[in-house]
């Protein structure tokens, strides 16, 4: 006679047994797609605000592309840094005699007051000071980033960061310091376009169009860049804003 | 529980090879024919071999009674594994002679010779595996001197293949293999042998689904499927009996047949 509630007990451990390597293979599935998930969730976070970030602004862009530079600082720049003071000093004394000829008929510009950003007082108040961990694309926006970027600039004379610096006071319309900023830059390297541009254009917001006009065409006769030409005939057709 | 839809069905897979058992398969019967066909002429001996299972011993049987209406046949289901003894009930059986004396083969021919038969006497032995190889050779010098013509049957594994060799290699004329059933014909074998039987409701309740269950766990033995359906059976007796609401009657229970197969050995659980 057979025993079924036995054989009942029996037929489901079987069943148990045969279903276990399925179960197994479902729960190890379920359980690295619990683990994979938020790792994925994160890097497409980080993603996300890489992307949006680098979209706000191109200086945002150039920002990032500083960082990079920063792995290989000009070590060379640094030293004519040094041994100058380039906050009392006349452009012409800081530019590289190899540089001097579209600049040496330029107007000799004045360095204009710009705060030494190690004296700069940072608000206390400032949000991106509360919290060091504050990840860095966010820093673009505040003064503390812009000091930062001055005193790395400072550090490495790199000329790329000269430009984002003067770009960014022209932008938020410190021309003094734009001024400032696109001279040193253009000391530091006398071959970029948008330096020379910010600089005649500051110039020109500080109201010294002839100067600007003379510094224009100076560097267009030495580089022949149309960028410059159209901002110079912008300058003399009043039509420059 | 005597009543039950399905005790007649459970008596009908108890394993007893009987010729009257026999179901026509249309694989089985071709082999049978063949077989019938081979008997039929003047050939020494015949091999019938197979895995265990696949229905040897039923078609020797089946063999046997067919052939018994019309000429001396004789059926060894148990081998007789003693010399001595086998020749004597060969020649008390077939030549109807009970020497006192020792028998010995060269005697065993003198009494075969005298006695003659309109058709060479037919010797069936199953399990022929049993037998020793000096029996066997004996049987071989008898059936050349055409004394008597031997069906036999041999389960086929590596060992066994080696002893037919051994023994047969130029001796045997004839072999036929047969095979483990596929899940169709293991449905017709079931149908047909509950149909036989008037279960034609239970015979109703067998699917393609069952079957390839049921083949997949006999792999197409007979043997271990007329146990599977044994116990399957006395499963849903008592089912029948203590809860048949559970019986569904338009197929049957995998759980069940799963739970006779554990019953019966073919699972390991």
């Amino acid at each position: 006679m057979l025993d079924i509630h036995k054989l009942e007990r029996r037929w489901f451990k079987y069943k148990v047994k045969s279903y276990a390597p399925y179960i197994i293979g479902l729960f190890v599935f379920f359980l690295v797609l619990i683990v994979i998930t938020p790792k994925m969730k994160d890097s497409d976070k980080t993603e996300q605000i890489v992307s949006s970030e680098n979209q706000k602004s191109s200086d945002a862009k150039m920002a990032n592309k500083e960082s990079s530079n920063i792995l290989e600082p000009s070590m060379e720049f640094l030293q004519s840094f040094q041994t100058s003071t380039p906050l009392t000093v006349t452009p012409a004394a800081i530019i590289p005699k190899s540089v001097q000829s579209p600049r040496e008929s330029i107007p000799v510009p004045k360095v204009l007051n710009v705060p030494d950003s190690s004296t700069l007082k940072i608000p206390a108040s400032s949000p991106s000071l509360s919290s060091d961990k504050t990840i860095s694309l966010n820093r673009n926006d505040s003064k503390l980033d812009i000091d930062s970027i001055e005193r790395r600039f400072k550090e490495t004379s790199n000329s790329n960061l000269g430009l984002f610096i003067a770009r960014y006071h022209y932008d938020h319309g410190n021309y003094s310091d734009a001024y400032n900023f696109a001279l040193k830059t253009n000391s530091i390297n006398n071959k970029i376009d948008e330096s020379w541009i910010i600089f005649s254009k500051s110039l020109v917001k500080l109201g010294r169009v002839e100067q600007a006009k003379k510094t224009l065409q100076l560097y267009i006769s030495e580089s022949n860049s149309d960028a410059a030409r159209s901002l110079l005939e912008s300058i003399e057709q009043g039509t420059f804003k | 529980m005597e009543n039950s839809l399905f005790s007649k069905p459970r008596d009908l897979f108890l394993d007893v090879v009987n010729a009257k058992d026999y179901v026509q398969i249309d694989s089985v019967s071709h082999m049978y024919q063949s077989l019938k066909n081979s008997v039929q002429k003047p050939l020494k001996m015949i091999l019938l071999f197979g895995k265990p299972g696949t229905g040897k011993s039923m078609l020797l049987h089946k063999l046997h009674h067919d052939l018994s209406k019309h000429q001396k046949v004789l059926m060894f289901d148990i081998p007789i594994v003693d010399e001595d003894d086998f020749l004597r009930v060969l020649a008390q059986r077939i030549f109807g002679h009970s020497p006192r004396e020792v028998m010995t083969l060269t005697r065993f021919l003198e009494i075969a010779e005298a006695v003659s038969y309109p058709e060479v006497p037919i010797v069936l032995l199953d399990e022929a595996q049993l037998y020793s190889s000096s029996l066997m050779e004996k049987i071989r010098l008898i059936s050349d001197a055409r004394a008597i013509k031997f069906v036999i049957t041999l389960h086929k594994t590596d060992k066994e293949d080696v002893i037919a060799k051994e023994h047969f290699q130029t001796r045997i004329w004839e072999s036929i293999e047969l095979q483990n059933a596929t899940a169709e014909e293991l449905k017709v074998y079931i149908q047909k042998k509950l149909l036989k039987a008037n279960c034609f409701d239970v015979a109703n309740m067998f699917n393609d689904k069952n079957m390839k269950l049921i083949t997949a766990l006999t792999k197409g033995n007979y043997r271990e499927t007329n146990k599977l359906l044994f116990s399957l059976f006395t499963l849903y007796c008592w089912y029948e009996e203590n809860h048949s609401a559970l019986i569904k009657y338009n197929a049957l229970k995998s759980k069940w047949i799963e739970m006779a197969a554990i019953h019966t050995g073919l699972i390991r659980a």
